[in-house]
């Protein structure tokens, strides 16, 4: 039933194909002016928002974990980059790396907390933790600025919009390609083993709680960075960047795209992503009602097709049962 | 600090977490008997919070009778918006893995929250409170806001109406039975999926009850229903998930946190809520009332 990434000939030429194509794609896209400026700043997005779907896909997909506060990291990375720019001068080389690194240090205290309860009462108690979080960041207007946020993040001569495209995209790139490695690896099959039967994987001798919580630390480092890349893309970090409602989204994402597998969640978060912009052109008062379109997919996957996107292919194409 | 202005502070505390029981007792009770937790119960409150606003509108409100007619029609409105949510809806998820759950809820949240402010826009709104719940009473010599006072009557009566539903009567014994045994409860003839539909009918007239009263103590915005979902949750979490006594404490431990540490603390005071539910958490999973599970 596991629907690891195949390890074929096809999904890598299909893999290096679309790398390929990620990496042309801003030149095409110079060529048609202002817009075309546009998209390249909307497909930086897509790639960081599918970096963040990602990193909470390691344990929501494979380690059947559901947080609710992922945002966390992805806030805290954020203001890292932000803080260490603004306040310390920093150069962006050096607070770029340090986003996952922090982000990383407080998935690891919050994480410690959390893989202690199971089910329910684990996507409560990151709930928790994130909004305490926020709460601390809205409130501390000396450090964090508030509601107001950190704004005029400085952006580099060097990285106009397609080097800061590039940036990401090969950021993303070996991201991926270290959680591939991580997902197949023998510390993958445990997390997954976990997520299919605690306690025969406790009875095989896995430390659940170990595991989890290296997951969770990997999942908020991630997440962490993919924060310090929009901060710098946007220029500005601010509170919703930790709010709950953010740590829904990558949920969303790999619930559309299809949760058991790694590329699922970019897809869905990528097709979430395009979906909003197609109706914001249809018209402009569609994107007033952006949320309920969102909650009616979300309604719909919900009650047709739990597997997403990703697991419609499946079916339909049946590659699953492999 | 004076004997006074505690008492003063005490009241005022006090009536938040009355305000905020009869919304979270839905939410737990809705838990209990339907094992879902619902994100959209916030949604749920703002709506009745803003229906509320409409109707007083109409009413050209400001009167005891309109404030009434608002008490008594709201909230079985909320009922009936639950039972057409359970019935099409919930239904289809119960036992399922609780992320589908919990994300039927959220896309509710999205449709809802969106809804309202399709309907009413993002302006902040009141309902004007009748003359008589408009000023001050004389208590021991201090003036104190009559509407908290009011509130502070109000959420005792649903208490005490909710633990004689839930303790005295036949049905309230058909809920707890369907909170802990709801196979035995079907072979013994009841209608369980019948009891699940009026439970979260209950909730949602809570919720009901919860926004027409805000919709007269504050502003109401399209911020209210997000930021009161999280406190309930923390309510719910603190005096274990599930349990309406437990609400009960939660809601005041938390009303009368949040007003006392106002004092030293200003606004950090609102951290208090998050913080005490990630403690709880850690040390009582289950919450003051609750039971363990495993």
């Amino acid at each position: 039933m596991d629907k690891s990434p195949s390890n074929n000939n096809i999904s890598w030429i299909a893999g290096v194909v679309v790398a390929v194509a990620l990496f042309v794609l801003p030149l095409v896209l110079a060529r048609f002016g202002k817009t075309g400026e546009y998209w390249i700043w909307v497909t930086t997005e897509m790639i960081i928002m599918a970096l963040f779907a990602m990193s909470l896909n390691l344990i929501l997909g494979f380690g059947g974990m559901v947080s609710f506060g992922h945002a966390a990291f992805f806030g805290v990375g954020a203001y890292t980059v932000a803080l260490l720019m603004k306040k310390a001068g920093w150069p962006l080389y050096l607070a770029l790396p340090a986003a996952p690194v922090v982000a990383a240090i407080t998935a690891a205290i919050i994480g410690w907390f959390c893989v202690r309860l199971l089910g329910l009462y684990f996507s409560i108690l990151t709930l928790a933790f994130s909004q305490l979080l926020y709460m601390i960041v809205f409130q501390w207007y000396t450090f964090t600025g508030g509601d107001d946020g950190i704004h005029g993040i400085p952006r580099p001569e060097s990285l106009g919009a397609i080097n800061y495209y590039w940036l990401c995209v090969v950021l993303f790139l070996i991201c991926f390609l270290v959680m591939r490695m991580i997902v197949n690896s023998s510390f993958g099959l445990s997390i997954r083993t976990i997520r299919e039967n605690l306690e025969r994987a406790k009875f095989i001798g896995i430390n659940v709680r170990r595991y989890q919580l290296i997951n969770f630390i990997i999942a908020g480092a991630f997440a962490g960075l993919a924060g310090g890349l929009l901060t710098e893309l946007n220029r500005f970090a601010q509170t919703e960047f930790l709010h709950w409602s953010k740590s829904a989204e990558p949920i969303l994402a790999s619930l559309v795209g299809g949760m058991y597998s790694l590329v699922g969640p970019a897809i869905g978060s990528a097709v979430l992503m395009f979906l909003k912009i197609i109706l914001q052109q249809l018209h402009r008062s569609m994107v007033e009602m952006w949320a309920i379109v969102l909650g009616l997919i979300l309604l719909v996957v919900v009650l047709f097709a739990p597997g997403g996107l990703v697991g419609l292919y499946d079916r339909f194409f049946g590659k699953s049962e492999s | 600090m004076t004997i006074e202005y505690f008492i003063f502070m005490l009241i005022n505390g006090l009536s938040q977490g009355m305000l905020l029981f009869i919304i979270a007792s839905g939410l737990s009770l809705v838990f209990g008997v339907l094992r879902v937790i619902n994100f959209a119960h916030g949604s749920l409150y703002m709506i009745g919070a803003f229906v509320a606003f409409s109707l007083s509108t109409l009413m050209a409100g400001g009167t005891l009778y309109s404030f009434l007619v608002l008490l008594l029609v709201v909230p079985p409105i909320l009922g009936v918006i639950g039972l057409l949510l359970e019935v099409s809806l919930f239904r289809r998820v119960y036992g399922q893995e609780h992320l589908l759950q919990l994300l039927l809820t959220y896309a509710l949240v999205l449709i809802l929250d969106d809804l309202v402010r399709v309907v009413w826009g993002g302006d902040p709104r009141n309902v004007a409170r009748p003359e008589i719940l408009a000023g001050s009473v004389d208590v021991l010599g201090l003036a104190l806001p009559t509407y908290n006072v009011f509130i502070l009557a109000v959420g005792p009566i649903i208490a005490f109406g909710l633990w004689f539903l839930l303790y005295r009567t036949r049905t309230g014994n058909v809920i707890r039975a369907a909170v802990s045994y709801p196979d035995t409860l079907g072979a013994l003839g009841v209608n369980v999926s019948w009891v699940m539909t009026s439970t979260f009918m209950l909730g949602c007239w809570l919720a009901g009850l919860g926004g027409v009263l805000t919709a007269a103590l504050a502003n109401i915005d399209l911020g209210i229903g997000m930021e009161k979902i999280i406190e309930c949750f923390a309510v719910v979490v603190i005096g274990g998930l599930g349990s309406v006594g437990g609400a009960l404490l939660g809601s005041l431990i938390i009303g009368t946190g949040i007003t006392f540490f106002q004092l030293p603390f200003g606004r950090w005071a609102l951290v208090f809520p998050y913080a005490l539910m990630a403690l709880v958490l850690i040390w009582r999973p289950w919450g003051l009332f609750g039971k363990p599970e495993r």
